[in-house]
């Protein structure tokens, strides 16, 4: 990325005394690679609310792709239905009133919507525009099951409102410890099984440590602590032991060594607790198993019942030998070793999120943390399992623009380093052109364009993006008066004919009241929705 | 302090729409006590606002941003006397002497002396002479010593507007019940003069006639506001608090709502306090900016020099800090680690020193205080020493850092390129 090219200016005293800062060169997006894969495939989604006053129709023929490791922007006003989109996708639309009616949302090729033409059955009421919805539970039930088999793990969310996302009666470590034994048990509990506590080059790691935080210095003491969750086998412990460390040095205790060898003894396992683990594994095993059949469903849509009986005596037997561990105080102290792992795991998630105390942060509750630090907790519960897709809805926007700035560093770094695909849902097309590579501009429960980023905010086709990007105040072009569009937002429930923009249009033509204009293509990979454009249409 | 030459035409960015002096507040304090442990005994202070002092002149508006928790909405709500300050005072149209007696009276007895201070007999006869003059003065033009009636009276000329539309309008009530409710509290008019004034400014914030007999749950979020703007022009104001106008609005719906409310202050001759967190709102606004950070002013210019010369490093922060809807720009951004600290403990020295990217020793010891760095342009600030205490070393002193991972530019230029050089002159192509 070039770096800014500053214009020369005659240089004053003020600016001589301008410290050096922590600075990062805010480029605008990376070029996305039309090669990466397309991890999400949303084909025509449409979402209807059956309410008293109506049906209001909330999407109508949705589509877009999003590509392994790329930012996909969604924006538009209130009640466009950016967020509806991001819960049809995850079928968490709250039904009733809602429902997905069509379309298709491929995850890898499994189709998330399975299974939806039999969930419900429409009858039309007497009553010009209401529908009576008839549900089967049953289905419902099993559409749940197969859809949440890929959330968390496949694709994570992260909400508006932070406060509001979080269990107020758990502590962070728990909550973030829950998503990672849910997703990530498995290697958990091979890694504490696998700990070597009393492995030959344990003890003179401990020494080495001891050594280095006599010396105080921090670099050191990390590395030493790092060599030392090497020797023990379990990468965690290195983090405990940094800790450790750092406490031991801040309250000046001479007893480093002795505190690390009765941590290290705590990875010694009892007999109980091997058997406690290794009958979890199998559970987890199963469990994971499971996940990976109701895929498999969704991509053949078709039900694999030899494998869900299998499964089934599998489970029932793994129970049955895991009874003991039932019992509240065996299971306490068997499970011990698995629970401190996880909480240690946690810690390294919230480090991950630059949290500059994690574990101080995660011994706290949520309401004793602050919005942005919240909602950094969030970003490492989503990011704790490495998704192939986080959806984001409005991240930033309780946020104060520091902290923002923060934020939104940190998700550009995660999709970097994990690969992450990203959907961030927001109305704020500031913090879109920062961040995403694409954007899709939705109006009305539509998407009436879609194109990279450099391409939508350089020649803005859709009159709608035109109006949206002309009514932004900007910072670096003052002017006293800003464009408007005229006009509100529709109603849903008796949405305009045609084009649903034609009424609040400056270039509206009589065809526009007739018919819903087509997606043409006009250029490389820009996606308009518009009757002023003739290019070819798009494949779908 | 800050004094009244700031806001004048000649340094003024809109220039000839500006009057004289309308409110001037000095030394405001604002402390929230925390009461807690045995009794709920008083142990200790949210430090709200600490010592602001700001003017704003008739027909002017004046921006105050910062982060959430800074005491904007606090400033907003001592200046229209919706609580009382703890100590500091707000003079309403008082001629420009009584402020220059008002400064004079401040600099000789510091600014948060209070009146037991001078009863008792430690001060000096010229300070309790000038603890005096204050009082008097404060009798006369403060709005903090009115009484009762005469407050009624001065709530008509001034006004203010709320962040959240949803929740500052009764839902019972009509629209026309809403808008001429302040009327009616201060008997203005027959009914039918009433009814004739709401429909006139309907008609002003741009709503149709029928709107005054609906019920607000009935409109979108702009419309709703721009009803509580008519509610605030009711009695003609002459000064409106708008608290956050627009955050809860869409980028389209707040165009239209900040350009309604421009036309009104031409037409009007109305002064408005602009509160906001959004920086690009501020600049399209505002004539003159007050930057807050914990309670503190920490800068204080006219609207361009702010946004083309930010000098505070919290400023600087927060202009790098807001993403820009453009995405050819390529700029280097001050990632300011950690929270805003807790009004309640807030940290020695300058508030921002826990944050700052250029913290000096001196910034964890010493107060800085508001100090007139270039004409017009008040900063508190270590990094900028007055003019008049050493005008040759302006700047020479080397800020040293300290425990912040640094890094220089691109060009390796020492970073003479403020966030303002990248916004109005870089735009590299791809």
């Amino acid at each position: 990325m070039s770096g800014s090219v500053a214009a020369p200016r005659p240089a004053t005293s003020f600016e001589e005394a301008r410290p050096a800062a922590t600075t990062v060169v805010v480029s605008g997006a990376t070029a996305p690679t039309e090669a990466a894969p397309v991890v999400l495939d949303v084909r025509n989604l449409t979402t209807y609310f059956y309410t008293y006053d109506g049906v209001v129709r909330a999407l109508e023929g949705v589509s877009f792709k999003l590509r392994r490791g790329e930012t996909l922007g969604l924006v538009g006003e209130t009640g466009c239905g950016k967020s509806v989109t991001m819960f049809s996708i995850t079928r968490l639309v709250p039904d009733p009133p809602g429902r997905v009616v069509s379309g298709k949302v491929l995850y890898r090729g499994a189709d998330l919507l399975w299974g939806l033409d039999l969930e419900a059955r429409f009858v039309p009421a007497k009553k010009g525009n209401r529908v009576k919805v008839k549900r089967s539970f049953r289905r419902v039930k099993a559409a749940q099951a197969r859809v949440g088999s890929v959330r968390g793990g496949g694709i994570a969310l992260i909400f508006q409102e932070p406060t509001q996302a979080m269990n107020p009666i758990f502590s962070v470590s728990d909550q973030v410890s829950e998503v990672i034994l849910e997703h990530k048990g498995v290697e958990l509990v091979d890694g504490v099984l696998a700990a070597t506590p009393d492995g030959p080059a344990v003890q003179p790691a401990i020494e080495k440590l001891a050594r280095a935080v006599e010396a105080g210095d921090d670099a050191q003491v990390r590395g030493a602590a790092k060599e030392l969750g090497d020797a023990v086998n379990l990468p965690t412990f290195g983090t405990q032991a940094y800790y450790l460390a750092r406490q031991a040095r801040s309250s000046g205790s001479a007893t480093v060594a002795r505190d690390l060898r009765k941590a290290t003894s705590r990875l010694r396992l009892t007999g109980t607790q091997r058997r406690f683990l290794r009958s979890e594994r199998e559970l987890m095993m199963i469990a994971r198993e499971q996940r990976a059949v109701f895929v498999s469903e969704m991509r053949h849509g078709q039900l694999e019942r030899a494998h869900h009986a299998a499964l089934a005596g599998r489970r029932f037997r793994a129970r049955v030998r895991g009874f003991p561990y039932r019992i509240p105080i065996v299971r306490r102290r068997a499970s011990r070793p698995i629970r401190e792992e996880a909480a240690w795991k946690s810690v390294h998630a919230l480090e991950g999120v630059q949290i500059a105390d994690p574990v101080q942060v995660s011994r706290g509750f949520p309401h004793e943390l602050s919005g942005g630090m919240l909602q950094r907790v969030m970003i490492a519960m989503a990011l704790a399992c490495e998704p192939e897709i986080l959806m984001a809805d409005e991240p930033t926007t309780a946020l104060d623009v520091t902290i923002q700035a923060q934020i939104l560093e940190l998700m550009k770094e995660m999709r970097h380093r994990i690969g992450t695909g990203i959907l961030l849902v927001t109305h704020d097309l500031a913090v879109v052109a920062e961040v995403a590579d694409r954007v899709a501009v939705m109006y009305a429960g539509q998407i009436v364009e879609i194109a990279n980023v450099r391409d939508l905010y350089g020649h803005p086709l859709h009159p709608y993006t035109q109006g949206l990007l002309a009514s932004i105040p900007r910072l670096d072009q003052p002017s006293k008066t800003l464009t408007t569009i005229p006009g509100s937002v529709p109603n849903l429930i008796f949405p305009p004919s045609g084009c649903r923009f034609h009424p609040r249009c400056p270039y509206a033509m009589p065809i526009c009241k007739e018919s819903r204009p087509p997606n043409t293509l006009e250029g490389e990979g820009h996606q308009v929705a518009c009757f002023l454009y003739h290019g070819p249409p798009t494949m779908e | 302090m800050p004094d009244d030459a700031i806001g004048l035409p000649e340094v003024g960015a809109g220039g000839s729409h500006i009057g004289p002096v309308l409110l001037s507040a000095r030394n405001l304090r604002k402390f929230f006590p925390i009461r807690g442990g045995l009794l709920s005994s008083h142990i200790g202070d949210v430090r709200a606002v600490d010592g602001v002092s700001f003017s704003i002149h008739e027909g002017e508006t004046v921006g105050l941003v910062g982060e959430s928790g800074c005491g904007k909405t606090t400033v907003g709500r001592l200046l229209l006397r919706l609580i009382e300050p703890t100590s500091g005072h707000t003079f309403y149209h008082a001629p420009p002497e009584v402020i220059d007696r008002v400064e004079r009276a401040y600099g000789e007895i510091g600014p948060y002396a209070s009146k037991e201070d001078g009863e008792s007999n430690k001060w000096s006869p010229s300070a309790q002479a000038a603890l005096k003059e204050l009082d008097e003065i404060a009798d006369q033009y403060s709005i903090y010593r009115k009484n009762h009636r005469a407050m009624k009276s001065l709530r008509g000329k001034l006004q203010i507007v709320f962040q959240d539309p949803f929740s500052s309008l009764e839902p019972r009530m009509m629209v026309r019940e809403v808008i001429a409710e302040p009327l009616e509290i201060q008997k203005v008019g027959t009914h039918n003069e009433r009814m004739a004034r709401v429909q006139e400014l309907l008609g002003e914030v741009g709503l149709s006639p029928e709107h005054a007999y609906r019920f607000p749950h009935e409109f979108s979020g702009g419309q709703r506001q721009r009803i509580c703007i008519a509610r605030a022009l009711a009695l003609r104001p002459e000064f409106i608090v708008l608290d956050e106008p627009t955050s809860a609005l869409d980028v389209s719906v707040q165009a239209q709502v900040l350009n309604i409310l421009e036309t009104l202050q031409r037409e009007h001759q109305l002064s408005y306090l602009f509160i906001s967190h959004h920086l690009s709102v501020i600049r399209a606004v505002s004539d003159r900016v007050v930057v807050m950070y914990l309670g503190r002013v920490v800068e204080h210019t006219v609207t361009d020099e702010l946004f083309s010369r930010p000098l505070h490093p919290y400023t600087q922060a927060l202009l790098s800090a807001i993403p820009i809807p453009d995405p050819f720009l390529h700029r280097e951004r001050i990632i300011l680690s950690g929270d805003v600290p807790s009004p309640a403990y807030p940290p020695s020295g300058c508030h921002f020193h826990t944050r700052c990217p250029a913290v000096m020793p001196v910034c964890s010891r010493v107060d800085p205080p508001l100090a007139e760095v270039r004409p017009g342009h008040w900063v508190a600030c270590h990094l900028y020493p007055p003019p008049s205490t050493s005008p040759a070393s302006g700047g020479a002193e080397a800020p040293t850092s300290e425990g912040m991972a640094l890094s220089t530019s691109v060009e390796g230029e020492p970073l003479s390129a403020t966030p303002s050089t990248p916004l109005t002159t870089s735009t590299s192509t791809p």
